[in-house]
């Protein structure tokens, strides 16, 4: 509680908005920023809790002269939802994917802009934003994100900086982007004691073969990511095409490297244990290992949006060549660990035993939890503006082809995905309250999200929010349903500057 | 015929006194007549560009600031286009809002939010939304077809000790207003005063101009008040650092100007 104040009063010092900016000769120089207060309140007893969170954004700006910028984002994080933190860094460690530093500092951009006539140039830590749906962008596989709030965090926060070097050029018949990632940062995943660590990449206590070993009791460890040699080879590149063509802006783009998605490998050691010699009983344990893994793909993607009335038409899918899905933990293990495999386990076993007297051994495996497939995914948004009002609907469909249903993949029925979204906005008191309807439904497994919230300015600098998530559904292996029980309330204070 | 004003705050209350000395005319100009040279004089530049703070005053009398850069051109062919980046609240400060319009086809209208680093196509179901929260509407910033009105010359009366033509436009069908009434000054023929009805016929709001400055020989009103009878509330423009005919290149109404940000 005292930290909910503390943070409260951070917030609400300040008493008006400042935002700093210097002409030096022909640079103008400016600072500007927010600190954001976040409390939590865990409407579940089972889930994991969330002390109050603090967020320093700062951003300082150099324009020089007509040739060029520079850009500086740094975020300072006091997070609330790592339960044991680490203090051994000040800058959290970007290159992994687990990250338990806190409070710590985050370089979230940092690039030179240079500009000519026809061409601009941006080198640095950078956000591209391709597409133009709204948080669903199939086409947008450049930067990895933060995963660590999926829900309340904004995709502009989640949303990571990549390091690239990106050149826009302008002709009279079409735009082209090109971009270049020489150096691939992961996405970041929460600490799996954290609140929103995906259930579907938890280690079970147990794995229930379905074989005479029954159920096995496993430990688990949850290691970081191997980065790639830093190559040529190893590099990311993707264009986009744009044009507009009658009022219909429309793009099209390519994009090789990683993908932005968690891939897990789960690497095996079964330790068989002689408990009785006499009688040759046996008791198994499983160590389970949870590896993050780089997986390459290909994607070619096509966005559009164009007016309609007093409608606005956004489209965006992509085919994704290679892409690699993880398969569903209780479908893995009876597959591999079979009565043959059982039986072969334990003739190695006793051989071993009779050879060397060695009454506990170990024996590796390796299940393919990940399996390569080509997608698609694509949707369509239609946005409506009356007055104070907006509404946003979104249908999004992803579709795995060659879909094997004895091989099932998490957040995939059937081979299909389709979800529906909702934002509706509607404006008060001269746009100082604001009050929002979110929600989605997944129209293949029958789960919803739901999050209203009001936000009230009670200054130009100073915001507060109030909301609630809610989020339903049975199946744990659907996108939504994995977070069923993290039902919770929040409140947010933002002051600009 | 239809007559396009300047997008931005310059738009309606902007007008130019290029013509020659109204008092030597007047006497024979119609209603209709009035109000043409009141707006044609409003396009004679060909580009402008403004700071602009905005005021906003809620029924109790408290006030927030928005802080604009308004640039706008006029092409030979009639179309126009017109750039507003926010500079103030610091939260939207990056903002941008670029409109492109042309007599022959639905305006072009994109959003750029900074935070999102992407430019966003979009569009107004109706020009009678309020622009930005204040007591001006998109329709009051923007397009206006005179022939779709019906004028009349009610009276002359003095605003502030000066003389003004008092008229009444009401459109042939009714869209946001059901009746605005302009005073215009005979002096400059830029407005001094508009009253607007909704379309009840219960009386709205009042727009006022004044602090008029004479910039390259146009005259400009610089302090525009809008005050809503029917909800209490106040919007105040306050223009600034004004140029016209500049020489904006049109670089700057593109969506690559709006990443930018300059």
């Amino acid at each position: 509680m005292k930290r909910l104040i503390l943070l409260c009063a951070c917030v609400l010092i300040p008493s008006q908005a400042l935002t700093w900016s210097y002409p030096v000769g022909s640079t103008d120089i400016g600072v500007n920023g927010y600190l954001e207060g976040l409390g939590v309140y865990a409407l579940d007893n089972d889930t994991a809790k969330e002390d109050p969170s603090a967020l320093l954004s700062l951003t300082a700006k150099a324009d020089f002269a007509t040739w060029g910028a520079f850009k500086l984002t740094l975020k300072g994080d006091y997070d609330g939802k790592i339960h044991d933190p680490s203090h051994d860094r000040v800058f959290a460690p970007i290159e992994k994917v687990y990250r338990d530093n806190t409070p710590a500092l985050t370089l979230d951009e940092a690039y030179l802009d240079l500009f000519t006539g026809k061409a601009d140039l941006r080198i640095g830590l950078q956000k591209f934003a391709w597409g133009r749906l709204d948080e669903f962008n199939p086409t947008d596989n450049l930067n990895t994100e933060d995963m660590t709030d999926p829900v309340l965090r904004e995709e502009s926060e989640r949303k990571q900086g990549a390091l690239a070097v990106k050149a826009d050029i302008y002709t009279d018949i079409i735009n082209c982007e090109l971009a270049w990632i020489p150096r691939y940062l992961p996405y970041r995943l929460p600490m799996p004691d954290e609140r929103w660590f995906p259930p579907v990449l938890k280690v079970p206590d147990a794995i229930e073969t379905n074989s005479v070993f029954g159920s096995v009791p496993v430990t688990a460890t949850y290691a970081d990511i191997d980065l790639p040699a830093f190559t040529l080879d190893n590099s990311e590149a993707g264009v986009r095409l744009s044009r507009s063509i009658a009022g219909c802006e429309l793009s099209v783009s390519y994009f090789n490297g990683y993908d932005n998605m968690p891939v897990i490998a789960v690497p095996t050691e079964l330790v068989v244990e002689l408990t009785d010699p006499a009688a040759l009983k046996t008791s198994i344990q499983g160590n389970l290992t949870a590896k993050p893994q780089l997986k390459r793909m290909q994607v070619y993607g096509l966005d559009f949006s164009t007016t309609l009335g007093g409608f606005t038409i956004r489209g965006e899918g992509a085919y994704f060549k290679d892409k690699y899905y993880v398969r569903t933990a209780e479908s893995i293990y009876p597959e591999i660990i079979t009565t043959k495999l059982q039986q072969e386990l334990m003739e190695e076993f006793l051989n071993t035993f009779y050879a060397t007297g060695q009454t506990r051994q170990s024996f590796h495996l390796d299940p393919a939890v990940a399996i390569k497939k080509d997608a698609l995914k694509y949707g369509l948004g239609i946005d409506y503006v009356r007055g104070d009002a907006t509404i946003s609907a979104q249908i999004i469909e992803e579709r795995v082809l060659d879909y094997d249903d004895d091989k099932p993949i998490y957040f995939i029925k059937g081979g299909y995905d389709t979800m529906l979204s909702l934002a509706y906005k509607q404006f008060f008191l001269q746009n100082t309250l604001e009050l929002n309807l979110g929600g989605a439904y997944d129209y293949t497994f029958h789960h919803y999200l739901f999050q209203p919230s009001a936000v009230y300015g009670f200054t130009d600098a100073i915001r507060a929010t109030l909301g609630v998530v809610i989020i339903a559904g049975k199946d744990p292996n659907s996108l939504l349903g994995q977070f069923r029980d993290n039902d919770e309330v929040f409140v947010k204070l933002r002051y600009s500057f | 015929m239809k007559k396009r004003l300047l997008f931005g705050v310059l738009g309606m209350f902007t007008a130019v006194s290029l013509w020659p000395s109204p008092g030597v005319c007047a006497e024979a100009l119609s209603a209709y007549q009035i109000v043409k040279k009141s707006e044609a004089l409003m396009d004679q530049a060909k580009d402008s560009k403004n700071e602009m703070l905005m005021t906003l005053i809620d029924k109790r009398g408290n006030k927030r600031e928005r802080k604009l850069l308004s640039y706008a051109k006029n092409y030979p062919d009639g179309s126009k286009k017109a750039l507003i980046i926010f500079e103030a609240p610091a939260d939207v400060k990056g903002t941008s809002f670029l409109v492109w319009s042309n007599e022959k086809k639905d305006d072009q209208q994109w959003l750029y939010l900074p935070a999102l680093q992407r430019v966003r196509q979009v569009t107004s179901s109706s020009k009678g939304d309020s622009f930005m929260g204040s007591e001006f509407s998109f329709y009051d910033m923007g397009t206006r077809n005179l022939d779709k009105n019906t004028y009349k010359l009610l009276k002359e009366e003095a605003v502030d000790g000066q003389a003004c033509y008092v008229i009444e436009s009401i459109p042939n069908e009714a869209e946001f207003y059901g009746k605005v009434v302009t005073w215009i000054r005979k002096e400059n023929f830029v407005p001094a005063k508009m009253q607007f009805y909704d379309t009840k016929g219960a009386f709205l709001k009042e727009g006022t101009m004044t602090k008029i400055i004479s910039i390259k020989g146009i005259n400009t009103p610089t302090h525009i008040e809008m005050k809503n009878a029917q909800n209490g509330r106040a919007t105040i423009l306050d223009l600034s650092n004004i140029q016209y005919d500049s020489g904006l290149s049109d670089d700057i109404f593109t969506q690559r100007y709006m990443q930018r940000g300059r």
